[in-house]
């Protein structure tokens, strides 16, 4: 059921706009393309890009967060609370800033291939600071509690946003070809963005779904998890790697978008089912169904300005955070 | 026989009409505090683009022989600023060490909690919704703003003391910049751009008339806490022992957060958004000074005038002639300070 719910809200979504498209038209431009007529022209060179953009990251926002929630094992865990959108915002924004620098002494390195690198870059902040996270939530007795976990991510993303506002204000050029990605849209990119995406979400997914099995023994807890004979730390550090590639593509994509990561798993497990196999992929679904939807009501709510999405997001998505946190202990 | 008050280290001293019994080792420290923040002030004055000697900052200052540019540069330019960054750091650093007390918990800071967002929303709306008002009402709807995200937190809370308080408060907080950049996305692109410049937290723009303004709503927030320290002092001994004392808890702590909010929420609609202050001022007061929530009170001030006077003339100096706003240099040496904190906690979260 839920593919077709994606279905349909793509639909819609390729539909809506400065002009309506109907249903019948979208499918038709779709499977029938024909270069002459206007609505499909529209429909495949001007919105099929954002829809693209908006399944990647949106399915890539939802196993991230059902992996970070499983990793933790912390109903809060979230690429935004956790502190790996801000991590891979940083790493992008240093790498435009000082990557021109650094590659002058390497000609094989020139502009295009930074723009290519981005996912890559980006994966490697969120892994960064979800290690960094993970390192200084840690300490103490009772290891990983989902309230240490969550004051060190908030602690570490305001450190690491006030490092990337520094940049920012000593190099306005810099921030005026990145304002708007900084504040989570998915509108103005290209193929060539998607390309270099792509092979890093599906990375990310892949690793993903190889350590669901492991993960589901990790969470009846580390003794019975090294009992059943997973080996916890390397589980931990394939997680670890699996959660940064995937919030790395999406950050890369859409900017730092919040919350899809946190509302998603706890829809399918409340609803659907606790087996992370299962619940990986359903998140993926999910997470595009709700990212797309977002982004549908901040095109459409007061057309023809545009909402920010990660506002919408935010919006649906803190209530259930709050919801949470006031039912924690 | 000494009295227990003079074995505890308190000496009685008269002024005029008025006695008062205080504590050699906090006056002596906090004394030395203030010190070292006029001889910072100093420094700061005398540092910029244009370099001004000790002798002739004092001259322009103390109305002797300067020349009309050195007098501008300090009086125009630089006193406000650093009057303003004391002012504001000890309004912070106080709301801080209120907010802290009355939680008991050491990790609450009115500007996590979502105080600074309701405030920055509530000076939006009367910014743009009714563009004749003067200034003097810019902190009146901040306070609204930032109460009203204050009683939010609580009643979602329940319980003031836990820390799922800190934890509702930052999603509150979250919840209320959504809602600041829906604003931002969607007003007026001028309307935009003054809103920006405001919310950066920048004292790039302090000047005379702010002053009297904030130092108003700082000295009513201030007298309320001071007045209410014995008290205060009481009801940390735990909710019965305080009611068997005669503190009438619940009066007490709604005017105690009524007071810290409301000073955030008039630093916050001088001079923007400044983070960390009122979470690092106490703590740095704890520690030097310790003692009863007077002492406290009053070294949390002076930690947090410090502080952001720190900040500031760093993100001044550092970069010259870029500014780095203060709350982002706040924001980088108080990050941390607060794993510092929760390091400390670690057994007991």
């Amino acid at each position: 059921m839920a593919p077709m719910l994606l279905a349909g809200i793509a639909l819609a979504y390729l539909g809506f706009g400065a002009r309506v498209i109907p249903p019948a038209t979208v499918i038709e431009a779709l499977f029938a393309f024909d270069p002459t007529r206007f609505d499909h022209k529209v429909v495949v060179e001007l919105r099929m890009v954002r829809l693209l953009v908006g399944l990647l990251a949106g399915a890539s926002l939802g196993v991230c967060g059902a992996l970070l929630q499983a990793i933790t094992r912390n109903p809060l865990g979230e690429p935004h609370v956790l502190g790996l959108n801000a991590g891979a915002v940083l790493a992008v924004v240093s790498s435009i800033t000082f990557g021109p620098a650094l590659a002058s002494g390497f000609p094989a390195v020139s502009g295009p291939v930074l723009i290519a690198a981005r996912p890559v870059v980006a994966a490697c902040g969120a892994a960064a600071m979800f290690a960094l996270v993970l390192a200084t939530a840690s300490a103490g007795r009772q290891g990983l509690t989902p309230l240490k976990v969550t004051l060190c991510g908030i602690a570490l993303s305001s450190f690491a946003a006030a490092l990337t506002s520094a940049q920012l204000i000593l190099d306005d050029q810099t921030l005026a070809t990145i304002r708007l990605w900084l504040a989570g849209d998915l509108s103005g990119q290209s193929y060539a963005a998607l390309r270099g995406a792509v092979p890093v979400c599906l990375l990310g997914f892949g690793l993903a779904c190889a350590i669901a099995g492991r993960l589901n023994a990790m969470a009846l807890g580390d003794g019975v998890a090294s009992g059943l004979g997973v080996d916890l730390v390397r589980t931990r550090w394939a997680g670890l790697a699996a959660a940064g590639l995937l919030c790395g593509a999406a950050v890369s994509l859409a900017g730092p978008i919040g919350f899809v990561g946190l509302v998603v798993p706890h829809v399918v497990r409340a609803c659907i089912t606790r087996d992370l196999r299962l619940l990986l992929p359903l998140s993926a679904v999910l997470g595009a169904c709700l990212l797309l939807a977002a982004d549908l009501a901040a095109r459409s709510l007061l057309a023809p300005r545009e909402l920010a999405t990660g506002a919408l997001t935010a919006l649906v998505g803190v209530p259930v955070f709050l919801a949470l946190a006031a039912r924690s202990r | 026989m000494r009295a227990p008050s003079y074995r505890a280290g308190y000496r009685r001293t008269t002024l005029g009409p008025l006695a008062f019994r205080v504590r050699l080792r906090p006056l002596v420290i906090c004394l030395a505090l203030a010190g070292a923040m006029l001889a910072g002030a100093l420094w700061a004055l005398m540092h910029g683009s244009l370099h001004i000697p000790t002798g002739a900052a004092i001259a322009a200052l103390t109305g002797g022989e300067a020349n009309r540019e050195v007098l501008h540069i300090i009086m125009e330019v630089r006193l406000p600023r650093v009057l303003m960054a004391m002012l504001i750091g000890a309004m912070l650093g106080l709301a801080g060490a209120a907010m802290q007390t009355l939680t008991r918990n050491g990790l609450a800071d009115p500007g996590l909690i979502g105080v600074k967002e309701g405030a920055s929303i509530g000076v939006l709306l009367v910014l743009f919704g009714a563009p004749g008002l003067s200034l003097g009402w810019r902190p009146v709807a901040g306070l609204a703003g930032g109460l009203s995200a204050a009683l939010l937190v609580c009643a979602l809370a329940r319980d003031l003391s836990g820390l799922r308080f800190v934890l509702v408060g930052i999603g509150l907080s979250w919840l209320l910049s959504a809602v600041l950049l829906i604003f931002l996305t969607t007003a007026d692109i001028n309307d935009v751009e003054t809103a920006l410049l405001w919310l950066a937290g920048s004292l790039h723009n302090a000047a005379w008339p702010m002053l009297p303004v904030a130092a108003l709503w700082g000295a009513l927030g201030a007298l309320t806490l001071a007045a209410t320290a014995r008290q205060a002092d009481a009801a940390l001994l735990g909710d019965a022992a305080a009611s068997g004392l005669g503190v009438r808890l619940k009066g007490l702590n709604g005017l105690r957060l009524a007071s810290s909010a409301l000073m955030t929420a008039a630093a916050v609609s001088c001079v923007g958004s400044l983070g960390f202050v009122g979470l690092m001022a106490p703590h740095m007061a704890r520690l030097m000074v310790g003692g009863g929530q007077g002492a406290l009170l009053t070294g949390s001030a002076l930690c947090g005038g410090f502080l952001v006077l720190a900040a500031d003339t760093f993100g001044r100096l550092a970069f010259a002639p870029l500014q780095i706003p203060a709350g982002i240099v706040m924001a980088v040496f108080g990050v941390p300070v607060f794993l510092l904190l929760l390091w400390h906690r670690r057994d007991r979260l």
